[in-house]
């Protein structure tokens, strides 16, 4: 039994990197008021990207990944021109934008034969002796380097996003552009800067996919894995923290369902794959009913493309 | 043999001696022509280089060019879908073609339809459902592949415990299950198999969970029924070993992969050409259903953890499967909720098998 928990809470984290990662990046997006459903399209070619970088050009997993942050970030101006320069309605571009990838991605991977081609990609970290501790070693001391940064990444982002004035302009963009645009902030800039970096963190959720998680670039393999980060954004209430307690909730449901039937529990598969499914289920309705009298914490001008003209 | 048994088996046997005339007397009927020396094209469901079930046929495929003559053009990740499939489907029509082979159960109807619409053409469709007078669904008899590579896996299992991850409970997944547990009985009776349904055929995240969460639970050996590599790439990151699916997966985990079931759709697309070819084809109204003896599976055997002995046995098989001596599913079989579900001395009709939704004991797997 403590061997069943333990491998199960060692093999959550890479099952809930790429959700926190995706998720993260989404909400720097939409709190400057973008509406961004295009994660599923960035994974892809942060994770066909980041691959190809180790398989052709022979770079280390952790450049590699950097690749593919640099891909999606480049693939994303695409996105950001045509929701931000020509205003075009948010959830089109979105989807656009996510069918687009999946061609692009699987066009790359097959141009450059990098489809189904297995690479040693990034390990755990080496910590030695402190890996062999029981309990503690595969669990804290058993991930890879991506895995022990998202924490940092999500503070710096939390710190960014509540502390500076960078963030505190981010924000204004998302609630009230009118008023930012009257205090001198540039709206367009400052969106687009945000789509940027939103979207950075995404390939980089989608490159911890092929380089660290499985190892291997194939056709679609983040398999609706960004769209569930698009979930976990509502489910966040666009906060990074909370969004990363639901990527780790979702890791947790996604490690346990192979292990219970690798031990031996029958269960009827078709209910069990259902799980992850049910759990967003329940947490989104008791948010609901728990949050019902709050005030709405979603950007003010979520998905309302700025014109300076308009008085809305 | 006792004496009713064998009159039921006599009876049974000729039944089905009486069926097979009967239906090459009609098939012979209205015999179907294409005008013409073949122009063959393919639809592939996948990227060509998928490393699995697309590629299988992207590697028949000079084999077949030489046998007809001609270049064998191929379009590749054709979905699912009547919209996506009759577009290049009647491109290759116009441009002359006369056989078009598909590659997925989701162009069953599609190809129906065109078989009906194209009478001069003839349509052949990899795990598929349909058929007609100019149109043939086939697919390989797996569980014979399977059966060989549960032996190589027993064989080379120290515990015993064996882990296999798979797609779907679809009956051409259990059969693949219950072969594979029958096969490695066949080497160790104890053996059991522990089965992980992914719930997905592309998907290798949730294959390489579910390869991790066998491993950790002991299995030493992992089969697989999924469409990528990565089962056999995860087992020898772990230090264990394991058998593929579709291709040879050594040439992805070469210490790993001690055997793997492969298509060899040349041998069997091969003579189907060359009988379209010549004017002979009669297309079975259930659909071809090829094993190891006439070409749609095989193995590609073994890995250095199967010793010499256990690999003798397993080429001794695999000979009594091509002979017809070991037809696998045979009676007395119970299921594991001790149910029957092959008499004794009977064995599973293919319809039975297109049906199979139970497992054999010694199979532990979620319903």
């Amino acid at each position: 039994m403590l061997q069943f928990l333990v491998t199960w809470l060692a093999t959550t984290p890479s099952l809930a990197v790429p959700y926190a990662l995706g998720a993260v990046g989404l909400i720097l997006s939409e709190r400057a008021g973008v509406l961004n459903l295009t994660a599923e399209g960035l994974m892809l070619i942060g994770a066909v990207s980041a691959a190809g970088a180790v398989l052709s050009f022979h770079a280390p997993p952790l450049l590699g990944m950097a690749v593919g942050m640099a891909a999606a970030a480049f693939v994303s101006l695409l996105f950001a021109a045509l929701v931000i320069t020509f205003r075009a309605n948010q959830v089109i571009a979105g989807l656009v934008t996510v069918f687009f990838c999946q061609g692009l991605s699987s066009l790359l991977g097959a141009q450059f034969g990098w489809t189904s081609k297995a690479f040693s990609g990034l390990g755990p970290v080496p910590f030695g002796p402190l890996a062999t501790i029981p309990v503690l070693g595969p669990i804290v001391f058993g991930q890879d380097l991506v895995a022990y940064l998202v924490v940092p990444i999500l503070f710096v982002v939390s710190v960014v996003l509540g502390r500076t004035r960078a963030g505190l302009n981010l924000r204004a963009v998302g609630e009230n552009p009118e008023a930012a645009d009257a205090a001198g902030v540039s709206v367009p800039i400052t969106r687009f800067l945000a789509v940027i970096a939103g979207s950075a963190l995404i390939g980089l959720a989608g490159a911890y996919i092929s380089v660290a998680s499985v190892k291997i670039w194939i056709d679609d393999m983040t398999a609706g894995r960004g769209w569930i980060a698009v979930a976990l954004v509502i489910f966040a209430r666009w906060n990074p923290w909370r969004a990363l307690f639901g990527a780790v909730l979702f890791g947790a449901i996604q490690a346990i369902i192979p292990k219970l039937a690798a031990a031996g529990v029958m269960l009827p598969q078709y209910l069990v794959l259902t799980t992850p499914y049910l759990a967003t289920l329940a947490v989104m309705i008791w948010v609901s009913i728990a949050r019902r009298h709050a005030p709405g914490d979603e950007p003010g001008a979520l998905g309302r493309p700025y014109v300076r003209e308009e008085r809305v | 043999m006792s004496l009713p048994t064998k009159a039921v088996a006599l009876a049974a046997a000729s039944a089905v001696a009486w069926s097979s005339v009967a239906l090459t007397a009609s098939a012979l009927a209205d015999v179907f022509k294409i005008d013409g020396p073949p122009k063959v094209a393919i639809i592939l469901f996948g990227p060509k280089n998928d490393g699995g079930w697309s590629q299988a046929f992207e590697e028949a495929r000079p084999e077949l060019e030489k046998i007809i003559g001609a270049k064998i053009p191929v379009v590749e990740k054709v979905p699912e879908d009547s919209s996506a499939i009759t577009p290049p489907a009647e491109r290759f029509i116009q441009r002359g073609y006369n056989v078009i082979i598909g590659t997925a159960f989701g162009y069953s109807d599609t190809f129906k339809k065109l078989s009906e619409e194209h009478p001069k053409v003839a349509f052949l469709d990899a795990s598929g459902i349909t058929n007609g007078p100019n149109l043939e669904s086939f697919y390989g008899r797996t569980y014979e592949s399977q059966y060989l590579c549960g032996m190589a896996a027993a064989a080379a299992s120290k515990t015993g415990k064996l882990g296999f991850v798979a797609a779907n409970p679809l009956p051409v997944v259990n059969w693949t299950i219950n072969a594979y547990e029958m096969g490695a009985k066949a080497i160790n009776p104890d053996a059991t198999l522990t089965v992980v349904f992914t719930g997905a055929w592309n998907d290798p995240v949730k294959e390489r969970a579910a390869t991790t969460a066998l491993i950790d639970q002991g299995a030493d050996v992992i089969g697989q029924h999924v469409d990528t590599p990565t089962p056999q790439i995860v087992a020898q990151e772990r230090g264990v070993y394991g058998t593929g699916h579709h291709r040879d997966l050594a040439e992805f985990a070469p210490k790993a992969t001690q055997c793997s079931s492969v298509w060899t759709w040349a041998k069997f697309l091969g003579p189907t050409l060359e009988s379209i070819k010549a004017g002979t084809w009669a297309p079975s109204p259930y659909g071809a259903f090829p094993g190891i003896k006439q070409g749609g599976t095989d193995i590609a055997c073994c890995g250095s953890a199967v010793s010499e002995d256990n690999k003798k046995k397993i080429l001794a098989a695999r000979q009594d499967i091509i002979d017809g001596k070991n037809a696998i599913f045979v009676g007395p079989l119970a299921d594991r909720d001790g149910k029957e579900r092959i008499a004794a001395g009977a064995t599973l009709s293919d319809a039975d098998l297109w049906k199979m939704d139970w497992f054999i004991p010694g199979v532990i797997s979620q319903k």
